[in-house]
């Protein structure tokens, strides 16, 4: 018997917990100011985060996923991207969206219950938020499709979720990426949980990364907790596919702090040990401790931040509110480039027979 | 009929670059029905590709190649092995464009092989197009003669919205019409009124038009002219066009190969009962595939109606 | 003063019972800040203020069930934050139907369907009608008048032959102000056409007996007692099941047993048929004669199951009636009706006992069938009904 193939997935930690760099820093990361713009972006990301949720509860908002615990995951991906590459989005990764230029107005009216919310101003070829599980990965392998047909030195980049790694669109979409070794990245944000089932229940493969061995494709492992390490490896994957070299999928390990959705309650299936544990090694904790340590960071200027991410986001809400609902004829628009006759006639009974609800 | 698609494809490849074609044998085998024989040697490989076998993928693929520049023409080599690729047709190709506000769209043109009759084995046999018919933000086209799957072909790939393309088995190389290479689309949302009669309306599309058009010969004899008129568009119908035939006839039967059960001949039925009740002198009638699982090819000429189910419709018609 | 209502927490959650308040009146609250744990079909939340302002007014204790959209909090409060604002309604002008230039005015009178039918029923014709509906449609109403306007002007009926003729119409024309004009319809009308048929057509005679069914064991299923008797009747004297033609003056004795049954409903008289009886046990009959008689209530029964029968049976003694004289529809000869079963005072060797006994009254078509042969078919008949079981 002889051995015709092996693997081995490699883990990347660039920032351990407490701060502290336990691999050289990538360039990015010697650059302070950009650093704290990483910083930034995953605190506003949190702050928005949380009146997201409390917006939800007092029935402002819909049903909304929050991305508690995944600022450096997000974050990281999105500083890795170029603004020409093209996003296909689950639908917690607003770090990444907000660092793309998309704004928490339009997270806000499209969580709020109105489409105009994916019409993103920035970028406008990026995928919207995709609630069928896996079946962004699919679309993401097309785009790159187009790109390399086209010759456009663009990638696009998918995420999924540990429990996303079980459909099998996702195992579609990596296998043709490595048939064709189109410029797509794959990034499983695994945050322990699909809902209520744990990875354990979703695989009996020792990592997610591996996943991409029988597609043919790297597999690589990175923590997600750390910004440095997600955003190194993922852009390092992203350039290697813009250059030809191909596909590569990603498993950043993090953990989902929050409940699922606001129409979730974690606390039916998981202990609080396991989410205290988790809150120790969450990802702003480490990144702040190094800007500390960089001496350009203190309670001061923390304070002020968190005051300036909460006006902006109060900014945002209050563009939202303000929005008028959408009109009837919303649903009619865009259905086709051009209405077929039939719709003109349900388009007046809606107009007749909507619009008379005010609120939400 | 399977030459005069090879055709639209070709020249359509040939007068738009952003024209490719994807699915599973359509490159150097050129499709298992020849739909897409000599693509590849005209165009290259990055332009007619053959895809995994899969058929979530070629859909989900062409989401992503054509909100991003292209205009996939992707063929499933069966309506059977649609299933896989409903989730992506329905959750994203039907409403990219309106879930992103005309930000994405989705040009994309699925073709498929529609019905029986060629003694082809399981689930290679099936109608489903009211599945699709269901769907809203795509169109659902079903040609009945070459020269019309080369116009609507031509129409679906110009066409900014999704659209599927059902083409019926039976008649791919059954029936012969010189097709001449022009260019020129046929519109979308119009039946074709294949034959003039005043005594009454039949609509009916795909390869049921040739019985169809048998039973209106026979008819004639039994001094019954019948108007046949071949929906072509099964959604959105063109609705007006049947109405204004009825008006004429009074008299209504609608023939097609589906299951009847909530069929698109359903959808006829209520409309005209809607908007065209007063010009009927006589009850609606159906002739359809029965609601049973489509047979084996042993029986499967007993499933698809026949000249002679279609002439009994048509004369109880005006048994009252 | 603003009232904060319990908003609906998941999805399409009904209510929540309140778990802990988490402010008290007069607490200043600032926005975001916890208010109080809910809990709903699906999580326990918190749910935070919405604005800042001083809490007036809890509604509600821990443990009370809140439902959704019910006032949950009062505030006074200064800026109100977080009420969505409504979108008044869009005026719109604008005209679009469907009709692509098509000609409402056709040269065909178009009429509602049922005036269609009704009209062909009175034989008149829809040409001759003024449509007094929308656009010309011609309605009930119109064929109606117009079938009066015809009678009193002698009005040339449709030439089909089928048409009422100008008595009948008058009739309908002078209805009384208390009635109404009721076309007859469904199982009515072939009634009034299968007995005009059986008047025209056949020499009807009536024989009738009774058979003393004191030995049954049990009350019995008439319905199926008499069946099986008429089975054993056909046995024994074959002449009655038969069909005769009287265009060639032939008959036909049929080799099998398709015996119709009149069922009474609220809508008329249906008549279902239940095919080869002589081949189908006591258990396949009982099912068979219910599933007509529910099929006739629901006005369901296929009109397959209403042609071809050989025999009649008509138990109408469950209504009322001793003898009566049946009705025999052609093709078919005979048809035996059964009366009300009674008490009657007999003579049993010599002495006067009381027994129960059918009346039967079988009528034939005298032009195929002897009185004979009726005779010993009612005998037959009778000798079967007053065995023990």
């Amino acid at each position: 018997m002889t051995t015709v193939a092996e693997f081995k997935i490699q883990y990347t930690q660039i920032l351990d917990p407490s701060g502290a760099a336990v691999a050289p820093l990538p360039q990015f990361a010697q650059d302070l100011g950009e650093v704290l713009r990483m910083y930034r972006t995953m605190t506003l990301v949190r702050v928005f985060d949380a009146k997201s949720v409390n917006l939800q509860r007092t029935g402002q908002l819909g049903t909304y996923p929050s991305s508690l615990g995944h600022e450096a995951a997000h974050v990281g991906v999105g500083a890795a991207m170029r603004p020409e590459d093209v996003l296909a989005p689950v639908y917690r990764e607003f770090g990444t969206q907000l660092w793309r230029g998309v704004s928490m107005t339009e997270i806000l009216t499209y969580w709020g219950g109105d489409e105009m919310g994916n019409d993103f101003a920035v970028p406008r070829q990026d995928f919207a938020w995709c609630v069928p599980i896996a079946t962004q990965t699919l679309h993401a392998a097309g785009a790159a499709m187009a790109f390399k047909i086209l010759k456009q030195p663009r990638c696009a980049l998918a995420y999924i979720g540990d429990g996303g790694t079980s459909e099998g669109a996702f195992y579609e979409a990596i296998n043709l990426a490595g048939a064709r070794a189109l410029p797509v990245v794959f990034v499983i944000v695994n945050n322990g949980w699909a809902i209520s089932v744990p990875v354990a229940a979703q695989t009996g493969a020792q990592t997610l990364a591996q996943k991409a061995v029988a597609a043919g494709i790297p597999g690589l492992q990175v923590d997600g907790n750390d910004v440095f390490a997600v955003r190194e490896v993922v852009a390092d994957a992203l350039e290697a596919a813009r250059r030809g070299g191909g596909p590569a999928l990603i498993e950043a390990l993090t953990y989902r702090l929050s409940d699922h959705t606001t129409a979730d309650d974690a606390s039916r299936y998981r202990t609080g040990a396991e989410v205290k544990q988790a809150w120790a090694i969450e990802p702003l904790i480490r990144i702040r401790e190094f800007l500390i340590k960089g001496g350009v960071w203190d309670a001061a200027r923390e304070q002020a931040l968190l005051e300036e991410c909460a006006r902006e986001v109060d900014a945002a809400v209050s563009e939202y509110l303000a929005k008028a609902r959408p009109s009837t004829d919303a649903m009619f628009d865009h259905l086709f480039a051009a209405l077929p006759a039939h719709l003109h006639e349900q388009r007046l009974i809606a107009r007749k027979y909507g619009s008379k609800h005010s609120g939400h | 009929m399977v030459e005069a698609i090879a055709l639209a494809h070709g020249w359509e490849m040939q007068h738009d670059a952003q024209v490719v074609v994807i699915g599973q044998d359509v490159g150097a085998n050129g499709g298992v029905f020849r739909a897409t024989a000599g693509l590849q040697e005209r165009f290259g490989k990055d332009r007619v590709q053959d895809t995994p076998l899969a058929e979530a993928t070629i859909a989900g693929m062409s989401v992503g190649m054509a909100t991003h520049g292209l205009k996939p023409v992707a063929e499933i080599q069966f309506m059977g092995f649609l299933y896989p690729a409903l989730d992506q047709i329905v959750n994203h190709m039907s409403r990219m464009r309106n879930r992103t506000r005309g930000r994405l769209s989705c040009p994309v043109v699925m073709r498929m092989p529609h019905g029986g009759g060629i003694h082809a084995p399981e689930h290679h046999s099936e109608s489903t197009e009211t599945m699709l018919c269901h769907i809203p933000g795509i169109r659902v086209v079903c040609p009945s003669s070459p020269a019309r799957a080369y116009g609507l072909l031509l129409a679906a790939i110009r066409d900014p919205d999704p659209v599927m393309f059902l083409e019926p088995v039976r008649l791919y190389r059954a029936v012969r019409q010189e097709v001449s290479d022009n260019g020129q689309a046929l519109p979308l949302d119009r039946c074709f009124i294949l034959r003039e009669g005043c005594d009454l309306t039949v609509v009916t599309w795909g390869a049921m038009t040739v019985e169809t058009l048998r039973a209106a010969a026979e008819l004639d004899k039994r001094g019954i002219s019948a108007e046949i008129i071949d929906l072509a568009t099964l959604s959105p119908i063109d609705i007006e066009s049947i109405l204004e035939s009825v008006a004429k006839t009074g008299r209504l039967l609608i023939v097609h190969e589906a299951a009847r059960n909530v069929g698109v001949g359903a959808e006829i039925a209520a409309l005209v009962a809607e908007h065209g009740l007063y010009d009927l002198q006589a009850p609606i009638r159906r002739v359809a595939g029965f609601d049973t699982i489509m047979p084996l090819f042993k029986l499967e000429h007993d499933y698809i109606p026949s000249v002679q189910r279609i002439i009994d419709a048509a004369e109880l018609t005006f048994a009252d | 003063m603003s009232t904060f209502r319990l908003p609906d927490l998941g999805e399409g959650l009904a209510e929540a019972e309140i778990v802990e308040w988490h402010v008290k009146v007069g607490d200043h609250v600032r926005v975001d800040q916890p208010m109080v744990s809910v809990e709903t079909a699906k999580a326990v939340v918190e749910v935070p203020a919405p604005f800042s302002g001083v809490v007036t007014a809890l509604r509600g204790a821990p443990g009370d069930i809140v439902p959704t959209g019910a006032p949950l909090i009062e505030f006074d409060s200064g800026t109100v934050v977080g009420s969505m604002p409504a979108t008044a309604a869009e005026e719109f002008v604008e005209s679009v139907s469907l009709g692509n230039g098509r000609s409402h005015g056709n040269a065909r009178g178009r009429a509602v369907p049922a005036a269609r039918a009704l009209a062909k029923r009175l034989g008149v014709d829809l040409a001759s009608v003024q449509g007094g509906g929308r656009a010309g449609l011609i309605t009930l109403d119109d064929v109606l008048q117009h079938a009066n306007i015809s009678a009193t002007t002698n009005f040339a009926p449709a030439a089909n032959g089928a048409s009422p003729t100008p008595g009948a119409r008058a009739i309908a024309a002078a209805s009384p102000a208390d009635g109404s004009v009721e076309p007859l319809r469904g199982v009515r009308r072939a009634m009034a056409q299968s007995m005009s048929l059986s008047r025209d057509q056949v020499a009807g005679s009536t024989v009738c007996d009774d058979a003393d069914i004191h030995a049954w064991t049990q009350r019995g299923d008439y319905m199926l007692r008499l069946i099986r008797a008429m089975i054993s009747a056909w046995q024994a004297e074959p002449a009655l099941n038969a069909w005769y033609d009287s265009v060639t003056q032939s008959r036909i004795l049929v080799a099998h047993i398709d015996l119709a049954i009149a069922v009474d409903t609220p809508g008329g008289l249906t008549i279902p048929v239940l095919r080869n009886i002589e081949q189908q046990s006591p258990d396949e009959l009982r099912a068979a004669v219910a599933l007509q008689k529910d099929a006739a209530h629901r006005r369901s029964t296929s009109p397959a199951d209403l042609r071809d029968f050989t025999l009649m049976l008509s138990n109408f003694g469950t209504l009322a009636g001793r003898y009566g004289i049946p009705l025999v529809v052609p093709p078919a000869v005979a048809i035996l009706g059964a009366g009300k079963v009674r008490d009657d005072a007999v003579v049993v060797a010599g002495v006067v006992q009381a027994h129960r006994r059918m009346p039967l009254s079988l009528s034939f078509d005298h032009r195929c069938i002897t009185g004979g042969e009726a005779c010993r078919y009612l005998a037959a008949v009778i000798a079967d009904l007053e065995k023990q079981d």
